[in-house]
Parts: structure tokens; C-alpha cells; sequence
């Protein structure tokens, strides 16, 4: 009779969603979630939708291009470690993507100066990129110039 | 983010009617204080709420124990059980509850639901932390040493996502400017602007900070300016003396870590007159969090939790006499001002500088000098803003009770990347 038994990985064998997304960025992908009601990008991607609250999503991809809205550098308080020690200029600030999705990220390139030149023409555009940090690739941005 | 959520009134009405707290103190230096633990620290506040509320242990029927950051802190994940014994509570319910800096106003929440169902009518809720150090080794809890930066600054990102934002980067980036930012850019203001506006908030909360006695930091920037050799304060702000730390925030906007407790006892309404003559009511508390990914958290929470507790009460912001707000990030206090309107949207920097939010002033807020005069005890400090609140309004705070004796109060809980609580207390008196 125990032989006849369901095994649990038949009824509850849910797919890897946080995994698929790091992996993805390994690939240069940029995999999203999609809400099958409401049609909203939930990104990065979750299990259900957080802009309607419906139950169900599916997988999309993004191109990674959108538009900076604003931005701040980080002092002593709120500096990015891994990015501090890796000599890298950078800014954090708030990026919406063409597809819809709104997230605070990471903007490379960006010193006083450049700062300085685009204050003003907020939003510009940004594209994708996709840095290698060793264990994991991660995806910030840069000016689309 | 869905603003779909309408608060029901409690079953029973809940009112806060003891108050007890330690004062906010380095626990690693100061030396009448080294050496205290958590279980002493809570026990104290513990004790002094149940004194103020007129009852014993044998009186309290269940408790609850907040701690920002028990593990690292204190290497302890139960502390509930680990503190019941030092108060007389041995073998009674309780629970821990962990959400950053916003524990202690949690905790107000934990202990209004326990009472309000039905489940229990005299509940302590109380909130302990020390943040100035951490255990030396595998010791006895008495044995501490100070927190050090590297152990601080990599755990301070364990408030954020680790599937995602962590390592995105932007959330943690982002958490302490975000909202000034935007603010300045909205208004159309100067970074000196700004840098002035900062200025005499912190110069104002330090002012109250200096007449309480329970303040960790209580010497005023005109005695540290004069100290440094400057006849002008502004400038002595403006120096090196008060280094930037973020692009907007100087050390003056940057909360001061301490130890400490504080906790209160909670009944239903109807019962209060029994424990004192001025219970204080808890008329509702709204809710909301946000992960530091999503763009101008603190000000979409703020404004969502503010709006479901104007809702349920009925009250505006019209109707406020006193507003707390968690400003471990500085700006946070007039920001957060501006979204309740308690201060008029695109003027609160303004009232703050004519010295308006000051104890003093017609506005008044964080009278008792906020996380960056009164000390930032992360988990305990909601509970020391509480306890703070119900002094003013019973008119026992001393030099600095606000001019008119505040009928509601409202305080804006904030922390954890980032949970927020919008509470509106009333008097019954």
C-alpha cells in the first residue's frame, strides 16, 4: 500500500523563482512576472500581484531599458560596501522600466560632474547592465548615451 | 501597492495606564550603567509601568517583549522567556516580536489587539535594547563589549529583502535621502536650503533633549558651538565639526545608538479609572510596509497609514496637538509631518525654520528630542516616544511640557526597511 502512495514532490514541486531570476541575470536575461489579470509587470518577480492583488502570474522578460527619475550619491552612512570596494562610481535611484515596474537601483558611471549635467534633464534614459560581483551577477544600470 | 484597507473599529476599547522607562544611556562607557542587562533593563521599565499603573506582577496577566536585534545584540532569539523571570511574570504568556526600529510602536499595536479581542484585560508591553554593544564572547550576559562597525554596518543590511533589493543595491542606497531629495526637488529648494532647515530641527529637538532627563545626548549645540570655538551656531552646523554623513544628513540628523528600555500597561477603556486618573486611550493605529526597493517608501507608507487611522477615527490632522515621529533618518520628522498634515504640505520647512516644531513652538513634535537628541535604543525607542506621549499628556513633563496640554497625539512609527504605524492617542481625563 505505501508503494501506492503519492510522493510529495507530485503534489507540491513549485518552480525556483528567486533562483531563475539570479540565473537569468548570469544569461542577460531579465526575467519578470506577469499578472494574468491585471497584466502588470511585478518585478523583480514574486508569486502573485503585488499592483492588483490578484493570485496568479506568469513569466515574462524585460529589456532592462528605462528612464532614471532621480538619484542621490551615499556618504560614510549609506555607502554600498561591495560597490565601494570594487572603486566603482555610482549613484542609487529610482528607475522605471519601459515595461512598467518602478524600483530603487544602482546607476553606474555617475560622478559629480556628469551629476551635474543631467540633474536637470531628469528623467534620462538607462540601459541594462549586468555586473559580475563573483557568487552572483547582479543587474544596475548606466546612462543610455 | 493596493490602499485598500479600511480599519474596523476593536472590539473593545484599549487604554494605556502605566508608563515606565529607563533612560536612553551608553551602556559600554558609561560606567553606572555598564555592566546592566536586558533582563534588568526590561525588568525596570517593566516594574515602573506596573508602579504607575498601581498593580504587582501577580496582576498582569500576559506581556510582550520587542528587541529591534535580539541575535546579534544580545545572542538571544527568545528573550521573552529570558526577561519573564526578572519581573515576576514566570510561567505566564508572552510572546518576542521583532521589527526594527518600528518594534516599539508594534508593540503598542500587539498589546491593543491582546486586550481589544477580548483574550486578556491587563497586558504589559515593553521594549528592550543595547545597541551600543554586543556580548563579549560566550560570556554572562553583564559582560559586554562595544558594537563594532564591522559587525554593525554588514548586519544593518539584514533589514533588506535578501532575495532581491539587497543585492539590486538601490533600496539600501536610497534609504536615508530618498524622501529629502524628492522633497527638495518638489519645493524647488538649495541644498543649503536644506542643510539650514536640518539644522535647526536638530538644534530644536536638542533643546528639549537638554530638559529630559532621560535624553542621551542633553548638551546644546549653542554650549557644544561655544565649545568649539564658535560664536555662531549656524556655522558651527555648517563645519566640520558636524560632518555630512549622507548627501543631506549631517552627524545632527543621524540618530545616536543607545541602550534602553520602556514599556506600558494596557487595560480595556472601561477599566481604566480603576488603575489611574488619567488613562490615555489608544483610538486607532494604521498600518503599512514597504521593502526599501520600491521607490519613496517612507512616503507612500506614511501617507497610507495616516489615511487609515484618519479613517477609522474620523478625526484630520487638524484634530493633532502632538506628533511623535521615529527620525533615526533625520529628515524623516518634518517630512513625515507634512504627508499626516500635521505641518501644511510644501511649508513644514518653514515652520521648522521659525522654531515652530520645537517643544516650544505652536507645532510641537518630538519633545523629547527625537533619535538624534533623545538616543536611539532601535526596538525600545517607539515604547520611550510612547512613553513620552502619555507624560505630555497628563501635563508631567516638567520644563518641557508643551504649551497647551495635548488631547491627541499621534505617532508615526518607522523602521525595519521600512515598517509603518500611525497611532492616534487621546486622553480620557
Amino acid at each position: 500500500m505505501s508503494n501506492e502512495r503519492i510522493k510529495t514532490e507530485e503534489f507540491w514541486n513549485p518552480e525556483h523563482i528567486v533562483e531563475k531570476f539570479w540565473n537569468g541575470l548570469k544569461d542577460g536575461v531579465i526575467y519578470a512576472r506577469k499578472c494574468k489579470e491585471c497584466g502588470a509587470i511585478e518585478f523583480p518577480p514574486h508569486l502573485a500581484c503585488n499592483t492588483c492583488g490578484y493570485h496568479e502570474t506568469e513569466w515574462t522578460t524585460l529589456t532592462g531599458k528605462g528612464v532614471l527619475k532621480s538619484f542621490v550619491f551615499t556618504g560614510v552612512l549609506n555607502a554600498r560596501l561591495e560597490l565601494e570596494d570594487r572603486g566603482l562610481k555610482y549613484v542609487c535611484g529610482e528607475v522605471q522600466l519601459d515595461e512598467g515596474p518602478d524600483i530603487n537601483a544602482v546607476v553606474l558611471g555617475i560622478n559629480k560632474k556628469k551629476a551635474r549635467e543631467i540633474e536637470d534633464k531628469l528623467p534620462v534614459r538607462v540601459r541594462p547592465v549586468f555586473y559580475d560581483m563573483g557568487r552572483y551577477t547582479t543587474l544596475f544600470f548606466e546612462l543610455d548615451e | 501597492m493596493l490602499t485598500n484597507v479600511k480599519l474596523n473599529k476593536n472590539m473593545r476599547s484599549v487604554s494605556i495606564v502605566g508608563i515606565g522607562a529607563t533612560p536612553f544611556f551608553n551602556g559600554v562607557e558609561n560606567p553606572t550603567y555598564k555592566g546592566l542587562t536586558n533582563g534588568e533593563l526590561f525588568g525596570h521599565a517593566a516594574l515602573d509601568a506596573m508602579a504607575d499603573a498601581g498593580v504587582e506582577p501577580r496582576d498582569v496577566q500576559y506581556f510582550f517583549h520587542g528587541s529591534a536585534n535580539p541575535h546579534v545584540l544580545n545572542h538571544c532569539i527568545t528573550p521573552n522567556l529570558q526577561v519573564a523571570d526578572w519581573f515576576g511574570m514566570r510561567g505566564k504568556g508572552s510572546i518576542s516580536h521583532s521589527e526594527g526600529c518600528c518594534t516599539g510602536y508594534i508593540a503598542l499595536e500587539e498589546a491593543v489587539f491582546a486586550v481589544a479581542s477580548g483574550a486578556y484585560d491587563i497586558v504589559l508591553s515593553g521594549c528592550s535594547e543595547q545597541g551600543t554593544g554586543m556580548p563579549d564572547g560566550n560570556t554572562p550576559a553583564f559582560m559586554r563589549v562595544p558594537l563594532t562597525s564591522e559587525v554593525l554596518f554588514p548586519d544593518l543590511d539584514s533589514i533588506f529583502d535578501r532575495a532581491y533589493g539587497r543585492y539590486l543595491g538601490g533600496g539600501p542606497g536610497m534609504n536615508h535621502d530618498d524622501w529629502i531629495n524628492y522633497y527638495a526637488k518638489e519645493n524647488h529648494l538649495s541644498k543649503e536650503t536644506i542643510d539650514d532647515v536640518l539644522a535647526h530641527q536638530a538644534y530644536d529637538f536638542r533643546r528639549a533633549a537638554a530638559l529630559c532627563p532621560r535624553a542621551i545626548r542633553r548638551k546644546t549645540y549653542d554650549e557644544m558651538a561655544k565649545e568649539a570655538g564658535y560664536d555662531d551656531v549656524w556655522e558651527y552646523m555648517r563645519s566640520s565639526n558636524n560632518p555630512k554623513m549622507t548627501q543631506y544628513l549631517r552627524t545632527s540628523s543621524d540618530s545616536c545608538v543607545a541602550d534602553g528600555a520602556a514599556a506600558c500597561i494596557v487595560v480595556p477603556t472601561e477599566m481604566a479609572k480603576e488603575f489611574t486618573d488619567k488613562p490615555v486611550k489608544v483610538l486607532g493605529i494604521g498600518a503599512s510596509v514597504l521593502d526599501a526597493i520600491v521607490p519613496h517608501l517612507e512616503k507612500k507608507a506614511t501617507a497610507e497609514a495616516a489615511r487609515q487611522v484618519f479613517e477609522l477615527t474620523g478625526l484630520t490632522a487638524d484634530d493633532i496637538d502632538l506628533l511623535y515621529v521615529n527620525d533615526f533618518i533625520g529628515s524623516s520628522a518634518f517630512l513625515a509631518a507634512e504627508e499626516i498634515g500635521y505641518l501644511p504640505k510644501g511649508e513644514g520647512w518653514k515652520y521648522v525654520l521659525d522654531g515652530r516644531i520645537a517643544y516650544d513652538g505652536d507645532k510641537p513634535m518630538n519633545t523629547n528630542g527625537g533619535r538624534t537628541s533623545y538616543g536611539h535604543a532601535f526596538g525600545a525607542s517607539g515604547m520611550a516616544d510612547i512613553f513620552e506621549a502619555v507624560t505630555q499628556m497628563r501635563g508631567e513633563a516638567g520644563e518641557r511640557q508643551v504649551k497647551k496640554l495635548p488631547k491627541r497625539t499621534f505617532l508615526r512609527g518607522f523602521g525595519g526597511a521600512q515598517n509603518v504605524r500611525a497611532i492616534i492617542l487621546e486622553s480620557d481625563f
